[in-house]
């Protein structure tokens, strides 16, 4: 038992810090807005420092390495408000690795470890909520293939990726797989939202007869069964870590300003309304903290209890970033409330993730099946 | 990071499940339960914790030239999940165990180590805390419990409160104002009192929750012997924090996570059983919501537990991150019993005795006992200021 990590995960950690920090800075992540929102020197640099060969096995020119390896700096990714299409190419790059067939990981994951593949995901559809038993897009089989029809919304980054992993229907059972395919393809049709976050480019896609053959399934003719539901788990997993890095930055930022910001002669963090405040953040984070990382390691080890810590994860981080920025902003007053400033760039990244890959009550309910479930099986 | 079993892991649950099996009492937890009467229910505790000693399963991290097993980490980390699976009860010497043994640990004499830390685990000597005083609560460094040495005696006279299971405790970690002329926290001292040294006397309190576990425990020309002193005369502040740290701490949450993990199964159970019209308590969507925050709050209460010992494995004393852990925990804790109360919903006001409350009431006792989780062991309130100052450094 050892619920740590090792050096070599910390000098991860510190490596992409410090990376982050001098080249991912508020303005630049303001200047984001600007033309088609990738900072292609970031990506490049994150390559560079092997971001993208993490979860790849050597044999494919990666690094070979777990999710338990990548929580600290999925954390600093977060913390630095780094969003798609990294994230969400890593997540596909772990789906390639467990579930593609061996000609899709011969001919992706060289590239993806490489970082010259950008991939997003297409999950959620505008007429139900979260939950794989929601989703309509379905392919129906014609002479050679299939033809997918259907709706997805919040798809990060459509526009700019290489390939988008779409969870779909497929055939005359309805089997719920992931079907990789590039957006340029016919029939698809892209239209950007208008989000809370526009520092992360959001679609609605639209799926017109899209040609879809084997080929494009993950796993291809054998694709395994529950491959949705382990994207899910990870896409998860990988929010919680995200949050809790925002969450950090944000206590850090409010510390730092209650440190200096003096009214009634005194710096305003040696009043005990905000040094309460404060403490409330630092626990909520460090809790946070033990669910996220604890999610990393069900998700990375295929644990017998990987739904249930992956909800619990992102139930309470979703929470806890919640708490954090909202606070945030209360302690820098004014200041907090002005655009300039920035804080709300943590606040709007939170929110969007805190509703994404299943919100708070969708987490708990699943913690709630889970938990039965578990004292069924003990009787 | 990792969190497997190895099949000598896997032996040693088999093992403790098999002894929880053949030790707790029939059908324990279904139609067995504590006893109602708190003298027998102390009895009743002060056994089962024996029977622990006797089977080998007390003092699971301490070393075993003290009685311990010097268990691995993951060993401690199964023992509290079988424990909490198994529902077992709790026992009556928790600050023997949790705390006077991590202070003698670290600060007692070889010679003290010896004398008093098996027979915490044996469960002959039961301990009680002497800290706060009627004036000294938050502000603990201002105690007025003075200690004047006679010969090779120190006297003790004064006053503390709060003092649990005094009433059944044999021994007492008291601190005493050993130097008046001092700033208040270089005049404190810590000692050993044998809690039958005339001129003790306990008086029971009355808690809100009906029970009498903390007492008023006064001191009259006490004397109490001169090597019964830990660590340097005047040094008993630094001490304290120790014992502080260890009340506030890891281990002591991870034995309480147990307690609460038996009463979220006991609060699933009676929901299913009770009807909300003609559903099911648990099928209500709200009921399930709260009941999964509660879930997930006290699993992280578990797992900050193991991310906490492991750092202390390596090396990292807990110090004010400690203060972290137990607000967290009390907190959520208090949010359980509340919760709980709300998914009994209309029974919720009817306690034990009536014959129509929810598992005995205990969800009644508890919530009322919970209020106490966040004022003893120091008030969130100062937890706050020490996270604040200490953890994060903000201005005092």
């Amino acid at each position: 038992m050892d619920f740590d990590f090792s050096d070599q995960q910390y000098l991860f950690q510190e490596t992409f810090k410090t990376f982050l920090e001098e080249n991912h800075d508020l303005r630049k992540h303001v200047a984001l807005l600007e033309d088609d929102g990738i900072d292609a020197d970031l990506w490049q640099g994150l390559a560079d420092l092997g971001l993208f060969a993490m979860l790849v096995p050597e044999q494919f020119g990666g690094l070979g390495l777990s999710f338990v390896d990548m929580a600290l700096v999925l954390e600093e990714l977060g913390r630095a408000l780094v969003g798609a299409p990294v994230v969400e190419t890593i997540v596909a790059t772990n789906m390639v690795v467990r579930h593609g067939s061996a000609s899709q990981q011969a001919c992706l994951l060289p590239l993806l470890a490489a970082g010259k593949l950008r991939v997003t995901t297409a999950l959620v559809e505008p007429k139900s909520g979260f939950g794989e038993q929601n989703i309509q897009a379905c392919a129906t089989a014609t002479g050679n293939g299939w033809r997918l029809n259907g709706h997805k919304i919040m798809v990060p980054h459509a526009a700019a990726a290489d390939l988008i992993m779409v969870a779909a229907r497929i055939g005359p059972m309805q089997a719920l797989r992931l079907v990789l395919l590039e957006p340029q393809r016919d029939g698809v049709a892209l239209r950007e939202h208008s989000t809370m976050d526009p520092a992360c480019r959001f679609y609605a896609l639209t799926f017109d007869n899209v040609v879809v053959d084997a080929d494009d399934i993950l796993g291809a003719a054998d694709p395994h069964p529950a491959s949705l539901t382990r994207l899910m788990d990870v896409s998860s997993a990988v929010a919680a870590l995200q949050l809790t890095g925002i969450a950090g930055k944000v206590l850090d930022i409010a510390v730092a300003y209650a440190t200096q910001r003096v009214q009634f002669g005194k710096p305003i963090g040696s009043f005990q309304a905000i040094k309460h405040k404060c403490a409330d953040m630092a626990v909520a984070i460090d809790a946070a903290r033990s669910a996220a990382y604890y999610g990393a390691w069900a998700v990375a080890e295929d644990a017998p209890d990987r739904a249930k810590a992956v909800s619990i994860a992102k139930s309470f981080c979703g929470d806890t970033a919640r708490l954090v920025c909202n606070e945030g902003i209360q302690i820098h007053g004014g200041m907090g409330f002005t655009w300039e400033l920035g804080l709300h760039w943590y606040l709007r990244r939170a929110k969007v993730l805190e509703f994404s890959h299943g919100d708070a009550a969708f987490h708990r309910e699943r913690v709630m099946a889970a938990t039965l479930a578990e004292l069924e099986g003990q009787e | 990071m990792d969190f497997t079993y190895s099949a000598e892991n896997l032996r040693f649950r088999d093992e403790l499940r098999q002894w929880l099996n053949d030790n707790l009492p029939k059908g324990w937890g279904v139609t067995a339960h504590e006893p109602k009467d708190e003298d027998e229910r102390a009895r009743f505790r002060l056994d089962w914790e024996r029977q622990l000693f006797d089977g080998g399963w007390s003092g699971l991290d301490w070393p075993t030239q003290y009685g311990g097993r010097g268990a691995t980490l993951i060993e401690q980390a199964i023992f509290s999940e079988e424990m909490a699976r198994a529902g077992a009860p709790d026992g009556l010497n928790i600050i023997g165990r949790n705390l006077v043994g991590p202070t003698l640990m670290r600060h007692g004499s070889e010679a003290q180590r010896q004398r008093y830390l098996p027979k915490i685990l044996s469960t002959e000597e039961v301990w009680c805390q002497g800290f706060s005083e009627p004036n000294a609560g938050s502000d603990l460094a201002s105690i007025n419990c003075r200690a004047e040495r006679e010969g090779d005696h120190f006297v003790v006279n004064g006053q503390k409160v709060w003092t649990s299971f005094a009433q059944y405790s044999q021994w007492c970690i008291l601190l005493v104002r050993t130097d008046r002329t001092l700033p208040k926290h270089q005049g404190i001292s810590f000692l050993l009192v044998d809690m039958k040294s005339p001129g003790v006397t306990v008086r029971p309190l009355k808690q809100i929750s009906g029970e009498s576990e903390f007492n008023e425990t006064f001191f009259e020309d006490v004397r109490v012997p001169a090597e019964n002193i830990v660590g340097e005369l005047n040094g008993g502040w630094k001490i304290a924090q120790t014992t502080l740290a260890a009340e506030r701490g890891p281990g002591d949450a991870m034995a309480r996570q147990i307690r609460f993990k038996r009463e979220l199964d006991r609060l699933i159970a009676a929901a299913a059983a009770l009807k909300r019209g003609s559903v099911s308590a648990i099928d209500d969507p709200v009921l399930r919501q709260k009941i999964a925050k509660s879930i997930v709050e006290i699993e992280i209460m578990r797992l900050s537990c193991l991310r906490s010992l492991s750092k202390m494995v390596k090396g990292s004393a807990p110090g004010a991150t400690a203060s972290m852990l137990k607000l967290y925990w009390s907190h959520a804790a208090q949010g359980m019993y509340e919760t709980a109360l709300e998914t009994v919903g209309h029974l919720a006001p009817l306690t034990d005795g009536d014959p129509l409350a929810p598992a005995d009431g205990a969800f009644q006792l508890g919530f009322l006992q919970s209020r106490a989780f966040t004022i003893y062991s120091g008030s969130s309130e100062i937890q706050r200021n020490i996270i604040a100052e200490r953890v994060l450094g903000l201005p005092r």
